[in-house]
């Protein structure tokens, strides 16, 4: 439905003769996404773009029907949690919040309950009346969240959310993400840690040099990348024997016994032949199989595949 | 999320982001520059009035001309002048120093009046400190005077011109905060436009009748209760009426705050490159 959807055409943003993003295009449905790309790709770019902080040298976006020049109304609808770790100067975790639930309308009493809910449900209770400038980098990343869900938005644009946090922060802000996707909003998150955003995304949105070079759901991304063989590891009672076998069809361009012989990584180039034919050659032999698992079809693999060098992570 | 809509949003919203600029602009270390200069006419009526020779404090005649001249010159052209481009440059260029502007950008308030909230905030402010100035200036002035000096104060007369001056002292926040809003909004570096600012302003004497008329301290100088000597300048630029002063002294306001509002509508964040 198209009023669910995130609509990005043809944007460029220059700032002077500097590139910031180049004729992107993307439509980004409810769920997680992730935005990923090396540091300067234009991730940051894009979500101030999404939300109105920038306005586009040229190209349009509407974000679920709104287009980001109208504030008052994009703003029901989205919060944005940007990489800035600055507040207005003398803020509590508290007041930062009700002064925050007051610009969208709510009056003292509603905005006051509904700044004690959101702190909780951030785990910020405690420091609540605390001058955000003592916060730690976490809790200040807490708040900045905080700042972003607390008007309940359908469309939430998360840059860098998990920086500062230590892994059960990490682990309960994942937690949150997925149960605000999983409610059916739409939840845009980058983060250079490729691993988390393997976790968390439902489809991704590569970025290099201020294009977008890929997107969509990993595996349609990966399956799309025909320039380098697909890799697929079977854990198994007998790799040998698979690997014997696999050398009989074309596409196996390699057999690499891993891991003390428990498994054997094949690469194919012809991922919907290999599949069969593996499930043949499998029962065939009679091996024990205990796992069959593409290897490379991960936001990290992609990542290198498209971009190279790897993102990496802590 | 449910709350209030149209009008009644905008008036909380501006109610909101007011009472903001109001806490910052009175409250915070910021402040400090403007309170110190608004302090300054003060301590010199206060000097005044503990070093007035003896033979002239049983005369308050001369003191209403005196305190004209001080209120025209020095407060009016100075504190105010400076005290509105210090509270109001930074309406805007102070959150976008602190980079914590994005915060009100990223609330469901149109930029209109998120300009329009924090220019009431910068002109309550700045109208109580200044106005608060100029009160106990002038009391301070009159104090010396003992009897004579209260029955002038206390008099129709003297209320009158109180009042005229506090009127003419809030016109001027209005005024001059629209264009030290703007010039935030715009500049860099607002100090270098105040500076020109200043300089056309202390021009205004000497420029030709039509130009006076593009001078902000002109439609205030005609405000002003009681006549000061402009010299032989004076001629080339007869006051305005009243009426017409304060109808353009608003005129103005509204159309530099129009300005500003219509920047902040295309403001981008890139504090980066501030």
């Amino acid at each position: 439905m198209t009023a669910d959807i995130i609509s990005v055409k043809n944007v460029s943003k220059f700032y002077g003769e500097v590139l910031g993003v180049n004729r992107v295009t993307v439509d980004i449905e409810p769920g997680l996404t992730g935005l990923v790309g090396p540091n300067g790709s234009g991730k940051s770019t894009l979500m101030h773009l999404l939300c109105g902080l920038l306005r586009p040298t040229r190209g349009s976006i509407s974000v679920i029907g709104v287009p980001p020049d109208k504030p008052e109304e994009l703003f029901r609808l989205v919060g944005y949690c940007t990489q800035y770790d600055s507040f207005p100067n003398g803020s509590t975790g508290y007041s930062f919040l009700s002064h925050t639930l007051a610009l969208h309308g709510l009056d003292g009493v509603d905005a006051d309950r509904r700044a004690w809910e959101v702190l909780e449900q951030v785990g910020l209770t405690e420091a609540a009346r605390r001058r955000i400038a003592g916060y730690s980098k976490g809790m200040r990343q807490r708040i900045k969240l905080a700042q972003a869900i607390c008007h309940d938005p359908r469309v939430l644009i998360l840059d860098e959310p998990l920086n500062g946090l230590d892994p059960m922060g990490r682990a309960e802000m994942i937690d949150l993400f997925k149960e605000l996707a999983g409610a059916g909003r739409h939840v845009i998150v980058s983060s250079h840690i490729l691993h988390e955003v393997d976790l968390i995304s439902d489809g991704v949105i590569m970025i290099h040099g201020g294009s977008v070079v890929a997107e969509g759901s990993i595996r349609d991304v990966r399956g799309e990348i025909t320039a380098q063989p697909l890799q697929v590891l079977v854990r198994c009672d007998r790799p040998h024997a698979i690997a014997a076998r696999a050398f009989e069809f074309a596409h196996v361009v390699e057999a690499q016994i891993v891991d003390e012989a428990t498994g054997v990584l094949l690469r194919t180039t012809d991922a919907g032949a290999f599949f069969p034919e593996l499930g043949r050659i499998i029962l065939d032999s009679g091996v024990e199989v205990e796992t069959v698992t593409p290897a490379d079809e991960s936001v990290h693999a992609v990542y290198d595949y498209l971009i190279g060098d790897g993102g990496g992570g802590p | 999320m449910s709350g209030s809509h149209g009008w009644s949003l905008w008036r909380r919203q501006i109610t909101v982001l007011a009472k903001q600029e109001i806490g910052r602009s009175l409250f915070s270390r910021r402040s400090l520059a403007v309170y110190l200069l608004a302090a300054m006419p003060i301590a010199l009526a206060l000097l005044r009035a503990l070093f007035l020779p003896e033979s002239q404090r049983a005369h308050a005649a001369h003191t209403t001309t005196e305190f004209a001249e001080v209120y025209h010159f020095f407060i009016l052209r100075f504190i105010v002048f400076f005290s509105a481009a210090m509270l109001f440059v930074k309406l805007f260029r102070g959150e976008i120093l602190e980079r914590s502007l994005h915060y009100h950008l990223l609330a469901p308030v149109r930029r209109e009046i998120l300009t329009v909230g924090k220019y009431i905030g910068g002109l309550l402010a700045s109208a109580a400190i200044l106005g608060a100035t100029v009160v106990l200036t002038i009391v301070l002035f009159y104090l010396p005077h003992g009897r004579a000096g209260m029955a002038h104060l206390t008099s129709a007369s003297g209320l009158g011109e109180g009042f005229a001056y506090l009127v003419t002292t809030v016109l001027a926040c209005a005024a001059y905060g629209a264009l030290f809003l703007l010039a935030g909004l715009y500049f860099k570096n607002p100090m270098i436009p105040a500076v020109l600012f200043l300089g056309w302003e202390l021009l205004t004497p000497f420029l030709p009748g039509f130009l006076k008329l593009l001078s902000v301290v002109h439609y205030l100088g005609s405000l002003e209760p009681v006549p000061i000597s402009q010299g032989p300048f004076a001629l080339m630029a007869q006051p305005v009426p009243g009426w017409l002063a304060v109808v353009a002294l608003i005129a103005i306001s509204v159309g530099l705050l129009a300005l500003g509002a219509w920047k902040a509508r295309g403001l981008e964040i890139t504090y980066s490159t501030e």
